[in-house]
């Protein structure tokens, strides 16, 4: 079972592949966002990196967002059409997942935040199980103020991660028992989806290439004006 | 990778630059195997315009199954596209990217050459989808909702930019006068079936710029109709509408028969979304007809945006410049390319 994984839902682009024997190539580029012009030659040098021939790839995932709408549109549109014309079957990862992950070996609460830019994060909270983390809420999306209430409310030790948390770091400096990751632990990694695809396609959690879609958390602003005018013409 | 393709090299097209999600199978430039075009037309609707995250977000959702179902009707499931063409720009760049990434990752799945193709160099080859006979040099009037072009065609990928808007875009005019009119979206469509029950001779709106270079100016008309309407409400918009329609394909087609006469072209062909308006493709042939000249009017499915006319521009920038990196990406202002 060979896995490709690709992850382009912050400024940050990368792909991965590997499968029951670990992560075999990853490649990450944080700078500039060019998504688009990095995407498929990163999936190119990590699989020739790890001698995979592409027609050994059996699943294709890729990582949903929430994150920076271009660049999760490059990735999410070039893992659908290689698990097209692979026919294989794909396996989508939150963002938010993803950079828990890394660091499911703490007992702390993790927090993990996304620069949703316009002020605002997208945010969820996450804790250790076997093997890996669980999310216990859901995702969300709201400013640095909001999310720093809400973790003032909680009692537990917190540990943050992601480029929301590093962004809006004022928001959280001055709170106890929160610390936040470095810059390490900022964006979401290609091995990771990796590693996590892989737990869940030894399940068979997959989904078609036509049935996955993105996770945005955020209406087009057009739809946003849209609603409020309806709602004040009703109003009216 | 084959930088010379073969006179009947199949060729995938996609098109993601504004609100058509398109995928084709086009063989040698000519014979269009499968064209599928997905329009979100009906998404845009209540917002009276094109809205460019509603637009990319479809894009995602439908490119795949666009893509499959071009390949399954040109009976291509299991393979057989020898290179895969994309609309790099001009356009909505979310939008773009949709398509150039799917189109990169097609290409290295398939190991075949990516060809980034630009969207108005694909609507000067539609023109020659139709019609393989056209002899060049033609001049070719592009019209759509984002251009109006006045083209000198000399050669295969040499072109002269004759004249171009100085304000609107033809079809923005029409989208612009359509709204104000109550007639909705998209605008084109639209005021060419009101005209048709109006008097073109009703109001003689001004023709701008009519007598000097081959650039064009639509605001000005915009804001005549605008102004006619407040002074005169109880002309019909039936009318209106003609009288605004006459006014801006008298214009074009003047225009675009007096550039083809000065460069002494062999034919005219007409390209972009507005050449579907029916008075716009009457008045261009007769135009031609009277000059004697060969005249191209593509048909109205490959006027607008479609993939067919992006496969077989890929065709013959594959032919010319060879496979584009696969570290390409897109650009929402890319110019065709000209000669100067």
């Amino acid at each position: 079972m060979i896995i490709l994984g690709i992850e382009s839902s912050t400024q940050q682009v990368g792909a991965a592949i590997g499968g029951h024997e670990g992560v075999l190539s990853a490649a990450h580029t944080s700078r500039g966002r060019r998504h688009a012009e990095l995407l498929t030659p990163t999936i190119d040098f990590v699989r020739r990196s790890a001698r995979i021939e592409l027609h050994e790839i059996s699943c294709v995932a890729v990582d949903l967002g929430p994150g920076l709408f271009t660049g999760l549109r490059v990735g999410i549109a070039a893992a659908k059409a290689m698990a097209h014309a692979l026919r294989v079957p794909m396996i989508g990862v939150p963002s938010l997942d993803l950079l828990a992950f890394p660091v499911r070996h703490t007992s702390r609460l993790i927090v993990a935040a996304i620069d949703a830019k316009r002020g605002e994060v997208f945010y969820a909270f996450y804790r250790q199980v076997p093997g890996g983390v669980q999310r216990v809420s859901a995702h969300q999306l709201g400013s640095p103020d909001d999310l720093a209430s809400e973790l003032l409310a909680t009692p537990d030790e917190v540990l943050m991660v992601g480029d929301g948390a590093l962004r809006y770091h004022d928001a959280f400096d001055g709170l106890k028992r929160v610390e936040l990751a470095d810059q390490g632990f900022a964006h979401p990694s290609a091995s990771s989806l990796v590693q996590l695809a892989h737990a869940r396609a030894l399940r068979e959690q997959f989904v078609a290439a036509w049935e996955l879609a993105p996770l945005y958390l955020r209406k087009p602003d057009a739809e946003i004006n849209w609603t409020t005018r309806d709602e004040q013409g009703r109003a009216e | 990778m084959t930088a010379h393709p073969r006179e009947a090299t199949v060729v995938l097209g996609i098109e993601t630059s504004c609100d058509e999600t398109a995928a084709a199978v086009v063989s040698g430039a000519q014979t269009v195997l499968s064209s599928v075009v997905s329009s979100q037309i009906e998404l845009h609707a209540r917002f009276g315009g094109v809205v460019p995250e509603i637009a990319s977000r479809a894009h995602v959702d439908l490119l795949t199954p666009v893509i499959a179902q071009a390949l399954v009707e040109a009976g291509l499931p299991d393979g057989g596209v020898e290179a895969v063409a994309a609309t790099v720009g001009p356009g909505l760049i979310g939008s773009l990217l949709v398509g150039v990434s799917a189109a990169k990752a097609l290409a290295l799945v398939w190991d075949v050459p990516f060809v980034g193709v630009n969207h108005l160099e694909a609507h000067l080859y539609a023109g020659f989808l139709e019609d393989p006979s056209l002899e060049l040099p033609v001049v070719v009037l592009l019209v759509s909702g984002g251009h109006t072009l006045l083209i000198h065609m000399e050669d295969h990928g040499r072109y002269r930019l004759l004249g171009q808007t100085i304000d609107d875009a033809a079809g923005e005019a029409f989208d612009k006068v359509a709204r104000y009119l109550g007639l909705g979206y998209p605008g084109g469509p639209a005021i060419d079936r009101v005209a048709m029950d109006g008097d073109p001779e009703a109001i003689r709106f001004p023709r701008a710029m009519q007598d000097e270079s081959y650039d064009f100016s639509f605001s000005g008309l915009k804001t005549a109709v605008v102004n006619h309407v407040r002074r005169h409400p109880e002309v019909g918009t039936a009318d209106v509408a003609a009288s605004f329609q006459e006014a801006v394909v008298d214009v074009l087609v003047t225009k675009a028969q007096r550039a083809a006469q000065a460069v002494g072209a062999k034919g005219m062909v007409l390209g972009g979304g507005v050449a579907a308006n029916s008075v716009l493709r009457e008045r261009f042939l007769d135009a031609c007809t009277a000059d004697g000249m060969h005249a191209f009017v593509p048909s109205r499915a490959m006027c607008t945006d479609n993939a067919a006319m992006v496969a077989a521009a890929g065709w013959w920038r594959l032919r010319s410049d060879g496979p584009t990196p696969l570290d390409a990406g897109g650009d929402p202002n890319l110019r065709l390319p000209v000669v100067t």
